[in-house]
């Protein structure tokens, strides 16, 4: 790990409980933050913090549930705990299917809650990669020029540099040179790099539609 | 002549006959008496007058003429105390006087003279009257000690005189006859026989004594109102006989009234302090002997809890002003069963305020109390099974409710396993821990007592109960459900709200009942608007009132009043008995429950419970 160690938010309206839970993690060596309420969490909300949340599903005015989908409308993608006092169905479904990672019944087993934060920590740390690698490949891509990427969108078709040439209207060599130029702007050394690297920042997709018109 | 006068002296005799009879009977017995003895004189003097009529010797005829005056002393005392017993009038010392009088009379009769009329009897006048009878008169110098007699009469006459006039100022219809038919015929007959005997002695006029005769009129007065009396008494009597019967009649009536409707009636001699059933036959509580208990041993035969309230009921009812008594109270029969009785009666006093007497009616009540101990039970069941579903519905609330201690006491005794797991232990956190997991145990077994008081099925309670604190206790019951549905409390309680008298789990339920119906009431609110207004207040001097309002669509108006009625439901699963239980609830406690609409939505529910005088909350 590259980055601060991940950190669990604990948000229940119960004080005691909020507070039991913050001592089960504390003792596991955690790091919590707790909130007696979704609005004060909301309130000092710092988007780059990393780890989990654990969210009690009910609560006065704004209830768990209404937290994630808050969160999700922000482009937060904490991994979610859910507890409750009484396994209630379609609450279950509905956070699931909001993404998750756990629906757990109060009171809850410590080794459940631990299994679930880790879980929910290797999760986030997945997404940050995940994250990370996307952000590292869309700088790469902006390096290029407009000719560049053109050209690139063109390669990752699989068009011969000739057709390329002839598509943009201009000669083969000049299409070789671009594609030398991006091959190093994007540090990648074969083809099969160069395509999965495009797939990953989307750019497959328009490249593939155009050639599928044309076919 | 003869005839005439041996009638009369007949007659006389018959009246003294009757009225001695009268008199052996014991009515009036001494004017009966007294009159009695006035006709055996007049017989005698009739029987001497006729004597001397038809006498020829000088010397009986004085003989006559002297002891004459001794019936007539006799007649004058019984004149006398005729009109004092039966008159009840006349003044002493006339009547002394003229006792006195005659008295003298009497004397002088025998010591001056041949007798008191003539002082010597010369001859003797034989005179021709009606019938062609010849009769003897006496002649001769009178005696000059004549005039004691007809003074003697006087003051007789004055007498009677006197006496019939205090009759008349009595101004009773009756006596005022009697005084004039008295008055006016003894008056009559003692003027007219003195006066005439004066003037025959005298030998103005030639005819026989008729002093008799004169009397007539008197005995016919005595006789009509003795007579009158008789009658009246004869009518009297028949009607105390009617009376009779219509009192055995009415007597009877009471008695199969009474039988019938199972009462008992009793008399209480509040003086002799004994207690007795009035009708013989029957048996007053069960205690066969004695028949006479006294109001202590009455009350030891009571059940004892109902003792002293007896007792001060019989108290207060003994105060002068009062009057009236009736209580309620149980008796160990002999059998063993223990009866209810209904006891009420009314007092009487004595003109300084006393209690004389209580008459009353008992009725045994035991098959009604039964049949109300049975109604009332049902109706505990039944508000029991209503909580019990109320709590039902609950169910998922409170165990969150439960679930928070409980969760948190896991993860406290969790976190305390692997800090002491870990080593270097931090032993004021391990205190901390359990510190906080007493704490949250208590917060569990106080979720438990709650529901276990709403869940008990026990008596009926009746002590002084906090109405804020039923509000306070009935809103952490039902928080979480209020959280779930997203609906705000706004409360209102006065803090100076007096304390009432009831139960304080019926109460509750009353409550719960009103808060989840207002919080179902708001499920199509919108989630932002779900208000619920919980008020406590004090209303008037000894009323509490609690209003439970909500921001729902509100009562339609003519529902407002049937949804109190049971199995009307607008609920899919209700079953229509939530309020017209609370409704039984709050009437029992002697208050009302009432709904209305809110301005500018909602329905409001009101019930107002009269306070504990004393108690403050």
């Amino acid at each position: 790990m590259n980055e601060s160690a991940p950190t669990v938010l604990v948000i229940d309206d119960d004080p005691s409980v909020l507070k039991s839970l913050a001592r089960l993690l504390r003792s596991i060596e955690v790091n919590v933050a707790t909130f007696a309420s979704p609005q004060e969490f909301l309130d000092q909300f710092e988007p780059v913090i990393h780890g989990c949340l654990v969210l009690d599903i009910a609560m006065p005015n704004f209830n768990g549930l209404e937290l994630q989908q808050e969160l999700a409308a922000r482009g937060n993608e904490l991994p979610v705990i859910f507890l409750t006092g009484h396994g209630d169905i379609p609450m279950s479904v509905q956070a699931m299917k909001q993404g998750a990672i756990d629906f757990l019944t109060k009171p809850v087993h410590d080794q459940d809650l631990i299994e679930a934060i880790h879980a929910a920590i290797e999760t986030n740390r997945m997404n940050r990669r995940a994250h990370d690698e996307l952000n590292e490949i869309l700088n790469k891509l902006s390096l290029l020029t407009p000719r560049e990427r053109e050209v690139l969108e063109h390669v990752v078709s699989g068009r011969l540099n000739k057709q390329i040439a002839a598509d943009l209207g201009t000669v083969e060599k000049t299409i070789k040179v671009h594609r030398a130029h991006l091959m190093t702007k994007l540090k990648v050394r074969s083809l099969a790099d160069l395509v999965r690297l495009a797939e990953r920042a989307g750019i497959m997709s328009i490249a593939s539609n155009r050639n599928d018109c044309q076919t | 002549m003869t005839v005439l006068w041996s009638m009369l002296a007949s007659a006389s005799l018959a009246f003294a006959l009757l009225h001695l009879f009268i008199w052996a009977k014991g009515i009036q017995p001494w004017a009966n008496l007294s009159f009695a003895i006035a006709a055996i004189a007049l017989a005698v003097i009739t029987a001497m007058e006729l004597i001397a009529m038809r006498t020829t010797s000088i010397e009986q005829m004085a003989l006559i003429l002297r002891w004459v005056h001794l019936p007539i002393l006799v007649l004058w005392l019984a004149i006398i105390c005729f009109v004092r017993c039966y008159f009840d009038a006349g003044r002493s010392w006339l009547a002394w006087l003229t006792v006195g009088l005659r008295a003298v009379a009497l004397i002088l009769s025998f010591s001056t003279g041949q007798n008191l009329f003539f002082y010597r009897i010369t001859g003797l006048k034989q005179v021709a009257v009606w019938g062609g009878e010849t009769i003897s008169i006496a002649q001769g110098p009178l005696n000059p000690w004549y005039v004691v007699g007809p003074l003697s009469t006087v003051v007789l006459a004055a007498f009677v005189l006197d006496a019939a006039f205090t009759l008349w100022r009595g101004e009773t219809k009756t006596g005022r006859r009697r005084a004039i038919v008295f008055s006016s015929s003894i008056t009559f007959f003692l003027l007219t026989a003195t006066g005439h005997t004066a003037l025959v002695n005298a030998g103005v006029i030639n005819s026989p004594y008729i002093v008799g005769f004169s009397f007539l009129p008197i005995f016919l007065a005595m006789s009509y109102e003795l007579s009158c009396d008789q009658l009246h008494s004869l009518q009297l009597s028949q009607q105390l006989k009617e009376s009779e019967t219509e009192l055995r009649l009415s007597k009877q009536r009471m008695r199969v009234a009474a039988r019938s409707a199972e009462l008992r009636l009793w008399e209480w001699d509040i003086v002799r302090d004994e207690i007795c059933s009035t009708d013989d036959d029957q048996i007053l509580y069960g205690i066969a002997e004695p028949q006479k208990i006294s109001f202590d041993s009455f009350l030891n035969n009571l059940y004892e809890e109902d003792h002293e309230r007896v007792k001060l009921l019989v108290e207060k009812s003994l105060i002068k002003g009062n009057g009236h008594y009736e209580s309620e109270f149980r008796i160990k029969m002999p059998d063993g069963q223990i009866h209810w009785f209904n006891s009420r009666g009314r007092i009487e006093f004595n003109e300084d305020d006393q209690p004389l007497r209580m008459l009353g009616v008992t009725i045994d009540i035991t098959r009604r109390k039964q049949a109300e101990l049975a109604v009332q039970q049902q109706r505990n069941e039944l508000t029991h099974l209503s909580r019990v579903t109320t709590l039902g519905e609950l169910s998922g609330s409170l165990a969150h409710e439960l679930n928070q201690p409980l969760a948190a006491i896991l993860s406290n005794a969790q976190a305390a396993q692997r800090f002491l797991a870990r080593g270097n232990t931090d032993l004021a956190e391990i205190q901390d821990i359990l510190k906080d997991i007493v704490s949250e145990d208590k917060r569990a077994v106080e979720v438990i007592q709650r529901l276990r008081l709403l869940l008990k099925k026990g008596e009926v309670q009746h002590l002084p109960v906090n109405l804020n604190k039923v509000v306070e206790e009935v809103l952490k019951i039902v928080n979480s459900d209020l959280m779930n549905h997203n609906i705000t409390v706004n409360l209102d309680l006065d803090q100076k709200l007096p304390a009432v008298i009831g139960d304080r789990v019926q109460l509750q339920q009353v409550l719960l009942n009103l808060i989840m119906n207002a919080c179902e009431a708001m499920s199509h609110t919108h989630a932002g608007r779900r208000r619920l207004f919980v008020r406590t207040e004090a209303n008037g001097v000894d009323k509490a009132l609690v209003s439970v309002g909500d921001q729902g669509p509100g009562i339609p108006s003519e529902s407002l009043e049937s949804i109190f009625e049971p199995f009307f439901t607008t609920k899919l699963q209700g079953m229509g008995l939530g309020l017209p239980i609370c409704r039984t609830i709050v009437t029992a406690h002697g208050g009302q429950l009432w709904a209305t609409n809110n301005t500018p939505s909602g329905a409001v529910f009101h019930f107002k419970l009269p306070t504990s005088p004393g108690e403050s909350a």
